[in-house]
């Protein structure tokens, strides 16, 4: 420091300053450095859902749709491929990472074929008091065997001395689904392609992507001899696609952040002469963002998301501006002392600047009310990031570099070429007015552009969409699209509101206006309904008078049923089947799929999901048919989700404009005029109707980050309007009979600022993940727009 | 076709022996001719008929039981691809098929299927269904087929081609008489076999639907 100034003081503010960021500075970094990083797209779901939406949510999360891996086998002859489709099938049976393996072949159902059998009376949904009756038991046996001598009768055969009335076949037609992929006798194959398929159940939740991963893996493992031969595996499903957008958004978040930095870094040495030491004090203001924002993330989310890192790049563009506006307009004034530059800036500049932080700040807070963890991490993140870069700029920098950047020779040139521009631009004013008010015509005119649906937020491609729909078809694991869900207390009670659906359900299947249901209760009849059926088995000496009478002209002698009569009589005494018991056969995949048990608080609930026959599913219809039976909800999954989207949508528009009315009214608080305020409003406001108008023109469907990026657009670039608004007024305020000159360094300042920022949103736009290019595509434009008109139609020249 | 008798006239014994000579040739190549009915012509006749009802009555042997299992009722087909059987004795229950499914009910209970996700039912369907549209490709490309008779009284034999198939279903045999199909006999491997007979009700022919294209 020089000596001529006031001699130094032990508790100088300035060190002190310096001291308190470097403390601050290194338990951000080590909170950054040990906070977690996530990337699933579960932070695109919205937080508070209602009940229906908790069943949905649940399901998405964790339901077996989201545990399925469909795999299609394809190359090589017809041959080759089942008897892949076998050995693989087999491999990830034995590894234990999946729940259940289906490919056509029967080989892995004995166990629960004969689970099944054995309990048959209490399973079976035939067994009832008319059925053990003489009448019954005739026609129960005139139905099994008119199976024989017909290709069913070889499944019937080997049972028949057992289960003349065929509980084993009621069993099976309850259980088997409506749609079976085709068979070539041994595996299922695709109707479409030559192609084998098979369909497996991860053990893993589908919201743990590294054991979803570990699951793939292992497909692809136990598949590598058969590649070798030249076979080609092709996989599919809920889990790949959640990995593979995870890697998706690992990779592009480094990308920009390199691309983003390095552009940065590009940028500032050329505009500051090459100069290291003005490099690093610039990428100062951006460091502390960085970190102040994933600090505060991890501290209020206990996690960071890798969408929010992505888009925390574009801070490195924005917290740039300010080591740009301080380093380029706080110079020495000609005639002062050396080092007071930073002073006058604090007097001059400051207020500008802190007050485009407010709007920018104010812009950004409205995401944190947002219903969806991923946006209001973006919205925390950029507050803190913002901030941490502003009060940088203007307590460390200060003290360390107090008479800006040195040099000015490109700066000068910078200043008067951008001098120049403003004042081309300020010619065309009229012509830009006239193009806002197009848009503004256009935008009232078109059809609303707000289509965005949630799909849109997904960053999977089309080709592995398309695989995706291929393979459900072949192997007929299309999605419910509706399902009904009971709750209840325990177990047996969810079971009994489970068959009274049931019930309601198989009224509307007869007529027709439901194809087919699934439901956890044919698995597992609840435990009143097993009574009620081991109490109408007769005993041994009643069944066998029945028996005599029932096959008395029949094609089979009663004689030759003793092993009946005796497994009946078992079946009298035998435990009701309960979810433990089911816990060790395989039909415990498939009962868990429909059967949440419960815990504290949360009812246990059955899921009875619906495929449509001839005519589509009625939404109306199905909930009148169950609205008697209590706790039953009709949930419509895609309509749940497009109705969730448009939910959010319009509150993310009620958020967006609350934030644009908090910017507002900041700057009339700030500005205390109503001129001034209009003069800062308009060019924001225009740039965002362009925006709209040239995006519905271009076709776009706009959604939620649409909308979000419009917010950022008026919080970004409001800060050019009111350094416009600021050298008007003190074109204003000027007396004296010299000309104003415009201060070309403010304007050079501005300048290099927007195409910094301008710079990191156009990365963002040039991203694959939806997420980020739809707020880059936004925000973009928009801010250039703001620049460019604010500099049309804020005068800044006496004319 | 009358043999000029212009032969110088040797020993009455010596012509006489020609003539039985010439009349039995005369007479071969006739047999010959008419025993070239063949597949072709077989499902020609067939597949002029575009619909038809008829009932039935079937019999199956099955080792397992004491007695034969007797069923009657209902068929019908509906060219190219629809058939329904209706049972109505011993027990209501109908099968129905039409394109790739197959819907079976019984009482208030029903249930459709998909054909090609049980193979071993679908070559049944095949065979069948084959037949009565007259569908000359279809068949020969699943099975091994014979044709024995005349066009007054035929009978085709099918034999799966496919290894696996031929260890559920041995054949089927069909019997009729022009376009009529009159009897079906399925032999099943485990030895049950089952014997329809068919009295036909109803037909809609249309004789231009044979010709050959």
């Amino acid at each position: 420091m020089n000596a001529a100034a006031s001699p130094p003081r032990r508790f100088d503010p300035r060190r002190i300053a310096l001291a308190c960021w470097l403390v601050l500075v290194v338990i951000t970094a080590t909170i950054a450095v040990r906070t977690r990083y996530v990337a699933d797209l579960s932070a695109f779901l919205p937080s508070t859902p209602t009940a229906e939406q908790a069943v949905l949510l649940d399901q998405l999360r964790s339901g077996v749709a989201a545990r399925l891996v469909l795999i299609g086998i394809e190359g090589g002859t017809e041959e080759e491929r089942a008897d892949t489709s076998i050995a693989l099938a087999g491999a990830l049976r034995k590894s234990g990472a999946f729940d259940a393996v289906h490919n056509g072949d029967n080989a892995g159902f004995e166990e629960t074929a004969r689970f099944l059998f054995e309990h048959r009376y209490l399973l079976s949904p035939a067994v009832d008091a008319q059925r053990f009756t003489a009448e019954g038991l005739r026609d129960g046996i005139l139905d099994t065997t008119s199976l024989l001598g017909t290709p069913a009768g070889a499944l019937v055969k080997p049972v028949l001395l057992r289960d003349p009335t065929g509980e084993t076949l009621r069993m099976a037609e309850g259980m088997l689904p409506a749609q079976s992929p085709r068979s070539d006798g041994r595996v299922w194959i695709s109707r479409t392609q030559p192609r084998a398929v098979m369909i497996a159940t991860t053990h893993a939740d589908g919201s743990d992507i590294d054991a979803q991963e570990r699951a793939l893996q292992l497909i692809h493992e136990r598949f590598a001899p058969s590649a070798a031969r030249g076979l080609e595996l092709k996989v599919s499903g809920a889990g790949t696609f959640a990995v593979s957008s995870r890697a998706q958004i690992k990779t592009e978040v480094e990308r920009l952040a390199i691309a983003g930095g390095v552009a940065i870094v590009g940028l500032l040495l050329v505009a500051f002469g090459g100069s290291l030491r003005t490099l690093l004090l610039g990428l100062l203001p951006v460091a502390s963002g960085v970190l102040a924002g994933i600090a505060a993330v991890s501290l209020a989310f206990g996690n960071v998301h890798g969408i929010t890192l992505g888009f925390g790049t574009t801070l490195i563009g924005e917290a740039v501006d300010y080591a740009i506006y301080y380093l380029i307009q706080a110079r020495a004034a000609p005639g002062l002392a050396a080092s007071t530059g930073a002073r006058q800036w604090i007097a001059g500049n400051w207020p500008t600047v802190r007050l485009g932080l407010l709007t920018s700040v104010c812009g950004f807070a409205a995401l944190l009310f947002s219903g969806f963890p991923g946006l209001a991490q973006l919205g925390l993140f950029s507050v803190a990031g913002l901030a941490g870069a502003a009060f940088t700029t203007r307590y460390v920098m200060t003290a360390l570099s107090p008479d800006g950047a040195p040099g000015s020779a490109l700066r000068s040139r910078l200043g008067k070429g951008v001098g120049a521009a403003t004042a081309l631009v300020q010619r065309l004013r009229w012509p830009l007015a006239a193009l806002t008010i197009a848009a503004v015509v256009a935008v009232a005119w078109l059809p609303s552009p707000w289509r965005g649906t949630l799909s849109s937020l997904s960053p999977v491609g089309a080709a592995q969409l398309a695989l995706d729909s291929e393979l459900r078809g072949d192997v007929g694991a299309t999605d419910p699209g509706m399902l009904v869900a009971v709750a209840g207390r325990d177990e047996a009670s969810v079971l009994a509101a489970a068959e009274a659906a049931g019930s309601k359900l198989d009224v509307l299947v007869a007529s027709g206006a439901v194809g087919s249901y699934a439901s956890p209760a044919r698995m597992l009849p609840s435990p009143a309904l097993q009574l009620a059926r081991r109490s109408v088995l007769p005993e041994a000496q009643v069944l066998r008078t029945r028996l005599a009478e029932a096959t008395a002209d029949g094609p089979l002698p009663a004689s030759r049923l003793d092993a009946f009569v005796a497994d009946v009589q078992a079946a009298r005494s035998q435990p009701l089947v309960t979810r433990a018991a089911l816990a060790g056969t395989p039909l415990n995949a498939a009962l868990d799929a429909l059967l949440v048990p419960g815990s504290g608080e949360h009812p246990w609930r059955a899921l009875l999901t619906l495929a449509a026959g001839a005519k589509p599913l009625d939404v109306a219809a199905l909930r009148a048919a169950v609205a008697d039976v209590p706790g039953a909800q009709v949930v419509d999954i895609s309509g749940e989700l497009a109705s969730i989207y448009g939910r959010y949508l319009h509150e993310a528009i009620f958020q967006a404009l609350f934030g644009a009315l908090a910017v507002c009214a900041l700057l009339v608080l700030h500005l205390r005029s109503a001129a001034r305020f209009w003069r800062v409003v308009m060019p924001v406001a225009a740039s965002v109707v362009i925006v709209i108008a040239a995006l519905s023109l271009a076709g776009v469907a706009l959604g939620i980050l649409h909308l979000v990026g419009l917010l950022l657009t008026v919080a970004i670039g409001s800060n050019y309007a009111l350094f416009f608004d600021q050298l008007r007024t003190q074109a204003d305020a000027h007396v004296g009979d010299a000309a104003y000159t415009v201060d070309n360094d403010t304007l050079a300042s501005l300048a290099l600022a927007n195409l910094t920022a301008v710079i990191s949103f156009c990365l963002l736009a040039l991203s694959s993940i939806p997420a980020l290019f739809s707020i880059g595509e936004v925000v973009a434009p928009g801010i250039a727009l703001c620049l460019v008109l604010s500099a049309a139609f804020i005068p800044t020249r006496k004319t | 076709m009358p043999i000029p008798l212009l032969l110088p006239s040797p020993q009455s014994r010596d012509r006489r022996r020609a003539l039985a000579g010439l009349v039995s040739l005369a007479v071969a190549c006739t047999a010959r001719a008419q025993s070239a009915f063949d597949l072709t012509q077989l499902m020609r006749l067939l597949a002029q008929v575009k619909s038809g009802t008829a009932t039935f009555t079937e019999t199956r042997n099955v080792a397992m039981l004491d007695k034969p299992l007797e069923s009657s009722g209902r068929l019908s087909f509906e060219a190219p691809d629809t058939f329904v059987r209706e049972t109505l004795k011993p027990r209501a229950e109908r099968i129905a098929i039409a394109g790739n499914s197959i819907t079976l009910s019984q009482g208030t209970r029903s249930r459709s299927m998909s054909l090609d996700a049980a193979p071993e039912a679908a070559i049944l369907v095949d065979a069948i269904r084959g037949v009565l549209s007259g569908n000359r490709e279809a068949i020969e490309k699943k099975f091994v087929t014979s044709v024995a008779g005349s066009a007054d009284r035929w009978t085709l034999e099918m034999l799966p081609r496919d290894a696996r198939l031929r260890e559920k279903l041995v054949s089927v045999r069909v019997s009729g008489k022009q376009a009529s199909v009159l009897e079906v006999a399925v032999a099943m491997a485990d030895g049950d076999r089952s014997l329809m007979r068919i009295e036909p009700q109803t037909a809609v022919t249309d004789p231009a639907a044979g010709a050959p294209k």
